[in-house]
């Protein structure tokens, strides 16, 4: 982990992802190795190339997950430290420790060899589904979860997640039509506030 | 393929759109010039993107030219192309190749035997070339058949099979790029594999040919849940290409990846609702 991505790059955090893409560019293109053959510098400048990349790599992580890294739930991992390890029946135990080392296939068999299907097995099955791509049975097991228990916070927020980057996509889409092309972060800040206000039913832009 | 990646024109600049026709041209060139004329039959507008994304990726160096066309004779075109566009070619043919030979096995259709014949020494070359992905192509297309026979219902299962070959094609290159381009392949085969179904269902359901949207065409909500499976299929893509550091021509693949993949699915419903509209006309005359 780089401690400050942004200033490797030389932007500020509050930069485009477009403006972070040509930061990106101009320094790999200034540390490329090909332009350091038989120089004394090659060493430091490969080292350089090779943290740019890093620090580009981290700072499209990040954002991905709504710019807060210890928010990090898009990799479909299990949220929270609780597993309910007291309550959980020790198959469904399993399938979490599989979660957690993104072992979703394995997951997924387990899943499937466990006959009683309660709102966790919805949960862990949407998680797991998410990880092997199946994203159709993903959503639909999230909001299976969700319907048999809707005050769960950690099931809701797999749900708004699933539901949310359809949401964007649109959203994007039709910013794309007025010629403007809004990734930046105000628009997802919105957004998040948005879905919070809606969780707690209220409705913070009518247009979300 | 299917020529459902395409741009979405009415929004795209004249430069861009003369740009990514350059682009196509310079593809059906690579064909002709590589596999003849049957080569160029097979030239389609999907591989066509991933040109265009390749070359954006890793800004490869293009070379513009003017060239005459079967389609066009008389007027001199542009064209653009480059290493990437040798691959693609490359991987378009041994797609077809496959697909033929697919045909032939399961509906015994002699001329997709033909046209595998007349493919075959280069196809030999190509898989040399690029073993790990025409590997990919093969078993691929082999489980989809798989899932056609079993009458595979479960939309995932089914679209992965089109999804892990794309994929594999996205992959020019092993490097830090390979697990966002894997992503992209993935969810746009996905995209496409049932889009196809969508588009082919009247005529399945008439001819009683697996389509594995079948079991959802009758319930209420048949266009509406579809067309949230497919924006789902796109939103993970694009999530995944918007980590790309992607410059270049970005208009036009930002174009394709969130309005042009529209195209056709607009068109099937716009068809179907004045289908709907006529038979209710005739009805109340």
């Amino acid at each position: 982990m780089i401690a400050n991505p942004y200033s490797v790059l030389g932007v500020s955090p509050n930069a485009s992802n477009d403006e972070i893409k040509k930061a990106y560019r101009e320094l790999s293109r200034k540390y490329h190795p090909d332009s350091y053959v038989d120089n004394p510098l090659a060493d430091l400048a490969e080292e350089k190339f090779k943290e740019v990349q890093e620090a580009y790599e981290q700072i499209m992580k990040d954002r991905e997950n709504g710019g807060n890294s210890s928010n990090s739930n898009s990799s479909y991992g299990p949220t929270g430290s609780s597993n309910n390890s007291g309550t959980e029946s020790p198959e469904l135990n399993n399938v979490y420790n599989y979660l957690n080392s993104r072992r979703y296939q394995e997951a997924l068999n387990l899943l499937s060899s466990i006959g009683q299907r309660s709102a966790r097995w919805y949960y862990y099955s949407a998680l797991a589904n998410g990880g092997a791509g199946n994203n159709v049975q993903a959503a639909n097991h999230a909001q299976q979860a969700v319907n048999m228990e809707p005050n769960n916070t950690e099931y809701v927020r797999l749900l708004n997640q699933v539901q949310w980057s359809g949401q964007k996509y649109q959203n994007t889409r039709y910013n794309n039509s007025g010629g403007n092309f809004g990734t930046g972060n105000m628009c997802c800040d919105l957004w998040c506030a948005d879905s919070l206000c809606e969780c707690m039913g209220g409705d913070l832009c009518s247009c979300f | 393929m299917f020529g459902y990646v395409n741009v979405y024109k009415p929004e795209l600049k004249m430069k861009d759109f003369y740009k990514y026709k350059a682009y196509y041209c310079g593809l059906c060139k690579t064909l002709k010039d590589k596999y003849g004329r049957f080569g160029q039959m097979t030239l389609s507008y999907d591989m066509t993107f991933l040109i265009l994304l390749l070359t954006s990726l890793y800004e490869s160096d293009t070379i513009q030219s003017l060239d005459h066309c079967v389609i066009h004779p008389v007027k001199k075109h542009d064209t653009l192309t480059n290493e990437i566009t040798e691959y693609v070619a490359d991987m378009n043919i041994a797609l077809t190749y496959y697909h033929l030979i697919d045909d032939w096995n399961d509906e015994k259709n002699i001329g997709g035997l033909a046209g595998a014949k007349v493919l075959k020494k280069s196809v030999n070359k190509i898989i040399k070339t690029y073993p790990r992905q025409c590997q990919k192509i093969e078993e691929c297309l082999n489980r989809l058949v798989e899932c056609e026979k079993r009458n595979e219902t479960e939309i995932d299962i089914v679209s992965r099979c089109f999804g892990e070959l794309m994929s594999e094609l996205f992959v020019y290159r092993i490097d830090n790029w390979e697990e966002s381009l894997r992503k992209i392949g993935f969810f746009l085969g996905k995209f496409i594999y049932i889009l196809d179904a969508y588009d082919d269902i009247e005529k399945d359901k008439k001819h009683h040919s697996y389509n594995p949207l079948i079991a959802r065409y009758d319930t209420p909500n048949y266009e509406e849940d579809c067309k949230k499976i497919l924006t789902m299929m796109m939103a993970d893509c694009t999530i995944e290409f918007e980590k790309l550091p992607c410059l270049q021509d970005i208009d036009i693949l930002r174009n394709i990846l969130y309005d042009g993949v529209w195209t056709r699915f607009n068109k099937i419903n716009e068809d179907r609702n004045k289908e709907k509209g006529t038979q209710n006309d005739s009805k109340s005359v």
